[in-house]
């Protein structure tokens, strides 16, 4: 149960809470440039999906078992070479360059194979596949997968890493759905002259990323009421008169 | 000894990695191979890549496509002309027929002076709304002059001056956009078959007296043209040419002298003559941004 819920907090955190775009401004390309019509943006995200949760599995198999302080392969590799066991070699300064690698190769693979075997589908969302290569979004998400590969007596396991993508890549497609639901009315709008164009979508962006900011909190208060639903059967909510950790 | 190994462990790593990935990549290509028309790709690439829609088709890799199915003629290409065609007909192995490039004709040649019975209009300004309101101009076919061509056409082509819609010839592909955008359906594709056209500009189909109380320029179809060019055939109360049979301008020298109003015109290249007439004039230079200013193509308008 404890699982559950943590896996939970890592899901609705990466969904809502500490959504990728609004609260951290990571993948705001894309969020700008693709976000004109309601239903592109969603087959965007919908994309982002897709490659972001392939792109955590592999940069967790890699970060495990290659570049993470303790990893197998390069401990087994120094033991070989006859090194002393209390030591050991880090390899986390091939993290950037083994994830953007590991991102390319995978979303040609994938393009390659949705070409082959699903044309439909390569028609509606094939020409985001390559602008995704270089979303920094999926970046993102890979370095916060390796960040908690980095304690040795606390390591993230494969289940937890496929539910901050899932999570991160919902509140992607949830980001730039309403963003361009947003901008779909704005075109009705009398926007002031200088505003134009990027200006209102700029302060759109920003007048969203203060609304989620609203969210602050609420994936520890759950996390709380599951835990104490677990232990005595019912829901007791802690009145608190100020929360004073956010 | 720990630097010596790092380093040749992460440069290991990254050769296998590489090695691996090109690998199944390599794999992957052979074995998801879809086989794609070469004519396809071809055709392709010697489309202009402008994606204007001219040819009726979404884009053009979708016109390359019916192109190689045999779907669609080679000449449908307004911007790539005649030279696409000639390509597409050697990638295709067929011959193609002399082909003109079309471009737009409005038709309808009066400013804001000729048009009479004008009334203010404070609605939208565009076209569209105006042409909904009854009594914006006493002419209920001619150019409303609230720009929706301009703002639908993407090649700066077509401009508002004084009124009315006019096309710039050194800039028109013969999208037709303009001619899918005009509410009052004035402007149509006229193919070029000289650098100066004689084309009709009107498009009033009322009679004499309707049209002289409402413009001063119109026609009033007097069939005085008809009788004297063979190729100009009169349709309800206006003439037409017929830009089949198309030769030369020469054949239309009588009825244009004889035309009682001005609602017959050259367009396309000016003459010597025009270039003359405006040869004193000292034009400002024309200031063109070089760059775009908005993230999209979408209207703010309040």
């Amino acid at each position: 149960m404890d699982t559950l819920i943590s896996l939970l907090q890592i899901g609705i955190g990466a969904a809502i809470i500490n959504n990728f775009v609004l609260h951290y401004f990571v993948g705001i390309c894309p969020f700008l440039g693709v976000s004109r019509k309601v239903e592109t943006a969603f087959g965007m995200g919908c994309a982002v999906t897709f490659v972001i949760s392939i792109a955590a599995l592999l940069s967790w198999t890699f970060t495990y078992f290659i570049l993470r302080p303790g990893a197998p392969l390069p401990g087994w590799v120094w033991r070989v070479a006859g090194g002393d066991p209390a030591t050991s070699v880090d390899l986390s300064v091939l993290s950037y360059i083994m994830y953007i690698f590991v991102i390319a190769a995978s979303v040609q693979f994938v393009e390659m194979y949705v070409r082959k075997f699903f044309p439909p589908l390569y028609k509606s969302f094939g020409v985001y596949l390559p602008l995704i290569t270089t979303n920094c979004a999926i970046l993102f998400a890979c370095l916060e997968i390796m960040k908690n590969l980095q304690d040795p007596t606390r390591l993230w396991g494969l289940h937890e890493a496929l539910t901050l993508a899932l999570g991160g890549g919902v509140g992607f497609t949830l980001a730039i759905t309403l963003m361009a639901g947003i901008r779909e009315e704005l075109d009705m709008c009398d926007v002031p002259k200088p505003l134009r164009g990027p200006g209102i979508s700029l302060l759109t962006a920003g007048i969203l990323a203060m609304a989620f900011m609203g969210f602050a909190g609420v994936d520890k208060s759950v996390a709380d009421a599951l835990k104490r639903l677990t232990e005595n059967g019912t829901p007791r909510v802690e009145h608190r008169t100020l929360n004073t950790e956010y | 000894m720990l630097a010596t190994v790092t380093i040749l462990l992460a440069a290991a790593i990254l050769a296998v990695l590489a090695v691996g990935v090109a690998y199944v990549l390599g794999w992957a290509n052979r074995t998801f191979h879809v086989a794609v028309d070469p004519k396809v790709e071809a055709a392709l690439d010697v489309l202009p890549n402008a994606n204007c829609g001219a040819c009726g088709f979404v884009g053009c890799s979708e016109y390359a496509e019916a192109i190689a199915r045999g779907d669609a003629e080679v000449t449908l290409c307004a911007p790539g002309g005649a030279g696409c065609a000639q390509r597409l007909a050697e990638i295709l192995g067929v011959t193609v027929e002399e082909s003109y490039p079309y471009r737009a004709v409005v038709h309808c040649a009066a400013h804001y002076d000729d048009r009479l019975l004008r009334t203010h209009y404070s609605g939208e300004a565009t076209c569209a709304s105006a042409n909904l309101v009854a009594g914006v101009q006493g002419c209920t076919y001619g150019c409303l002059g609230f720009g929706d061509c301009t703002r639908a056409c993407k090649y700066d082509a077509i401009h508002i001056i004084d009124g009315l819609a006019t096309v710039d010839y050194h800039k028109c592909i013969g999208c037709k956009a303009c001619a899918r955008a005009c509410p009052r359906n004035i402007i149509s594709m006229v193919p070029f078959k000289q650098e100066r056209m004689f084309v009709v500009a009107c498009s009033n189909q009322d009679k004499g007296p309707e049209v002289q109380a409402v413009c001063t320029v119109g026609c009033i179809g007097c069939t005085s043209c008809t009788r004297r060019a063979e190729l100009m055939q009169m349709q309800g109360n206006l003439p037409v040419v017929d830009y089949e049979r198309y030769e030369g301008n020469d054949h239309f020298e009588p009825a244009l002298a004889k035309c009682p109003r001005a609602s017959m015109i050259y367009v396309g290249k000016p003459s010597p003559a025009d270039l003359v007439a405006v040869a004193d004039e000292q034009l400002p230079d024309r200031v063109e941004a070089d760059f775009k200013t908005t993230v999209d193509e979408t209207e703010w308008r309040g």
